[in-house]
């Protein structure tokens, strides 16, 4: 009786022990994995451009050492006038230079030339502490969202993997995290400003997010666009107080800066199931929003509106990942997932080679690297389909009907292509050839060389 | 910027002595200049090139020598300017200025700018701008097309522009006329080190149209000119993409630069190389007549 109860034992402590083992070995080998030149989880894998001290500061800053000494605010602003007079005229409009005791540059940059730094979030939170506390908040609603863009950006494969001086692009829009200004433009800093949709077109504009698009092209964009510049912008985004909503008046509603925190459709990127109880509470939110003007019917019925057209689009999106997983099992990519040039930080695909199809695989960084047929799914996936979303959830029905119209022709021609395929490699394989690919094609070239060895 | 903080400049840099002296040849001009009677009513292009011929012959030659001059002019003074010589200055300054004929409002060039955060600025509060005042010394919160383009009466606008994309630039001489421009409102560091990396994005963009050229050169030995059709049809879209990403360089649009840009010459350039796979596996193939291209 006794020995059992002993080799029982053995099912607790052995468990227990790996956990005692696996637990601090964990956290280890992620703050390791952070140390490298870069940042990020795979930090170690690459290096940044002169750049990045500008969209990513916290990492990457270094203060520049042509002046030494130390400086109060109005010997910034006088020195400055004359080297850099846009960034002063800029300040002395702000409400900084207004205030009674004026913020100077020197409050938020530091006062020691060597020592300089950008200020970041945490900077202005130093004052905006409300702000800051919400635009930090908005983290526990997941990504896509503001707070998390810089991070998830810096961890996507193709960012480890693409030049980073092609990849600077991504940071323009993703150093959203890490500064203020993205929003508020430097030096003026304004409340103002940033509660006009304009403030948002920057980075919600183009193929894939054509937010500002569909807005302008709805009813409330119309309004806006007759009548915008004639309203008093510096009320606060509360019922009554504008005639039309803007971006920040539903996404930021009264002012708050956890901007996605009732995101039921998640961008469009996955099909969720929008009836869950966190969805519920989520959707009762938006129908909070839309009660400032319109009646509680309506909005239910908007929102009913969007998750039939969602149903729609991933019917069409799933019946093209079908066609892609088929050609996937009969090994018909072409290049084969072993014949591409891996992903730096990916050693499961080097162990494993496999062609990424649909959101939870992968299919964001599945834009280059891949057979034309994955390429096609992708612009499928993300540029026609989250135009309909955005249709959708904008109120820009003609959007809705022309990305539709394009979800069917891109199904079709999936499909005609995959046919292709089929029939090419039914010929090959009665003339009994085996390995088709000609591999140099897909591995070497200019840039395709240059890219393996600069990350 | 105004008047007062052009001294503040003089002051700093030249000292009391100097600056008297220069106050006092810029008054002097001022009188000269303002004595001259502006004529009235509406000008014919031949009225203005005589009368500033002579008072601005630097400025007109340059115009004539860039890319609007030309004979017949490609863009003469009132296409700018308009013909009412009261308003010449404010009218010219504006983007709309430039808009129709470089394409109207969804034109890339147009649409990349009006994008960027410039733009969107510009487009919020030009209204409530003072027009008036030339385009130097960040009179401006932010440029607009001629700031930049037209900087301080530069009339030769080929100064701040790269034309080709593949080409250099044309050693470097762009990027300097420009670098003092962007001085005027952003610190030195930071505007070099976003040329610096422009130019190299640019690059990168530049190895896929390469790349995809090469493919293509080589393939010619291999397939006829109908068979490369196709081929030589995504090159030309490739460098289409190309030029946004030289557009949203320049502009600083994160989308030129990604979305309408290097991702897009991705897709091309995978796209032919999955073209001339095909091809190649079908010239493996033994002879039949449903032979597929793709």
């Amino acid at each position: 009786m006794g020995a059992t109860a002993v080799k029982r034992a053995r099912y607790i402590w052995i468990p227990l022990l790996a956990l005692l083992i696996a637990i601090p070995a964990g956290f280890y080998y992620v703050h390791w994995s952070q140390q490298g030149e870069g940042a990020g989880f795979y930090s170690r894998l690459w290096s940044p451009e002169a750049i990045f001290a500008y969209w990513a500061p916290d990492d990457f800053y270094d203060s520049v050492q042509s002046v030494e000494g130390r400086f109060e605010g109005p010997a910034c602003v006088s020195c400055h006038s004359a080297i850099t007079p846009g960034i002063v005229n800029d300040w002395r409009a702000s409400r900084h230079a207004r205030a009674e005791t004026p913020v100077y540059c020197s409050d938020c940059h530091g006062d020691d030339h060597r020592r300089l730094h950008m200020p970041t979030p945490r900077v202005c939170g130093e004052c905006h502490a409300t702000q800051h506390g919400q635009f930090l908040d908005e983290r526990r609603f997941g990504f896509p969202s503001h707070a998390l863009a810089l991070e998830r950006a810096l961890d996507a494969n193709h960012f480890v993997d693409k030049p980073k001086a092609e990849v600077t692009a991504c940071l323009q829009c993703h150093s959203v995290a890490a500064k203020c200004d993205s929003c508020h433009t430097r030096h003026r800093f304004a409340a103002a400003e940033a509660r006009r949709p304009e403030a948002c077109i920057t980075c919600h504009s183009g193929p894939p997010h054509p937010d500002v698009e569909s807005y302008f092209a709805s009813a409330h964009g119309q309004i806006y666009l007759a009548e915008g510049a004639e309203w008093d912008w510096s009320k606060p985004l509360r019922e009554g107080n504008y005639r039309a909503p803007t971006c920040a008046y539903c996404h930021m509603h009264q002012g708050q800066h956890q901007v996605a925190d009732k995101p039921i459709w998640k961008f469009g990127i996955k099909q969720v199931n929008p009836l869950t109880s966190a969805n519920r509470v989520r959707r009762k939110r938006w129908l909070e929003v839309c009660d400032d003007c319109h009646d509680e019917a309506l909005a239910r019925d908007a929102l009913v509106g969007l998750d039939r057209e969602r149903k729609r689009a991933w019917e069409k999106l799933y019946a093209a990942e079908a066609e892609l997983r088929s050609l996937r099992e009969e090994n018909l990519f072409h290049p084969a997932a072993g014949s591409r040039p891996p992903y730096p930080n990916d050693w499961l695909d080097r162990l494993w080679p496999r062609a990424r199809i649909g959101f939870f695989e992968g299919q964001a960084s599945a834009f280059y690297n891949v057979s034309p047929i994955e390429r096609d799914y992708f612009e499928m996936w993300y540029f026609d389909n989250l135009s309909a979303y955005k249709g959708a959830a904008h109120g820009d029905a003609e959007r809705v009907q022309a990305a539709h119209a394009r979800l069917d022709a891109d199904l079709k021609a999936i499909r005609a292509r995959a046919d292709r395929l089929r029939e090419q490699a039914r010929r090959e394989q009665a003339a009994g050839i085996v390995a088709p690919d000609p591999s140099s094609l897909w591995l070497n070239g200019e840039y395709t060389e240059f890219n393996r060895e600069h990350n | 910027m105004n008047h007062a903080a052009n001294h503040q400049v003089i002051r700093l840099t030249r000292g009391l002595p100097a600056t008297l002296l220069l106050c006092g040849i810029s008054l002097f001009g001022m009188m000269a200049v303002s004595a001259a009677e502006p004529p009235d009513g509406a000008l014919s292009e031949e009225a203005c090139r005589t009368c500033h011929a002579g008072r601005d012959e630097a400025l007109v030659d340059a115009w004539r020598e860039s890319a609007h001059g030309g004979t017949p002019a490609v863009a003469g003074c009132s296409a700018c300017h308009g013909s009412d010589h009261a308003h010449v200055g404010v009218r010219a300054r504006q983007d709309d200025a430039c808009i129709d004929c470089h394409g109207g409002p969804k034109a890339p060039v147009v649409h990349s700018y009006a994008t960027s955060k410039h733009g969107l600025i510009l487009r919020l509060e030009q209204s409530e701008w003072d027009w008036r005042r030339p385009l130097r010394d960040a009179a401006y919160r932010s440029p607009g097309c001629a700031y930049c383009h037209l900087h301080d009466s530069e009339h030769d606008v080929g100064r701040s522009v790269r034309s080709d994309p593949m080409g250099p630039d044309r050693g470097g001489t762009v990027a300097d006329h420009l670098r003092g421009v962007c001085q005027e409102c952003h610190a030195p560091r930071y505007v070099t080190r976003l040329f610096d990396n422009g130019e190299k994005m640019l690059e990168t963009g530049r190895m896929k149209v390469r790349e995809a050229r090469r493919l293509l050169e080589e393939a010619a030995h291999r397939y006829d000119a109908s068979t490369l059709a196709e081929g030589r049809a995504l090159l030309a879209t490739m460098q289409r993409h190309l030029r946004n990403v030289r557009l949203g360089v320049g502009h600083q649009s994160p989308d030129y630069q990604w979305w309408h840009g290097q991702p897009a010459l991705d897709g091309d350039l995978l796209r032919l190389k999955g073209m001339l796979g095909a091809l190649e596996r079908e010239r493996r193939l033994p002879r039949t007549p449903t032979a597929e291209r793709r």
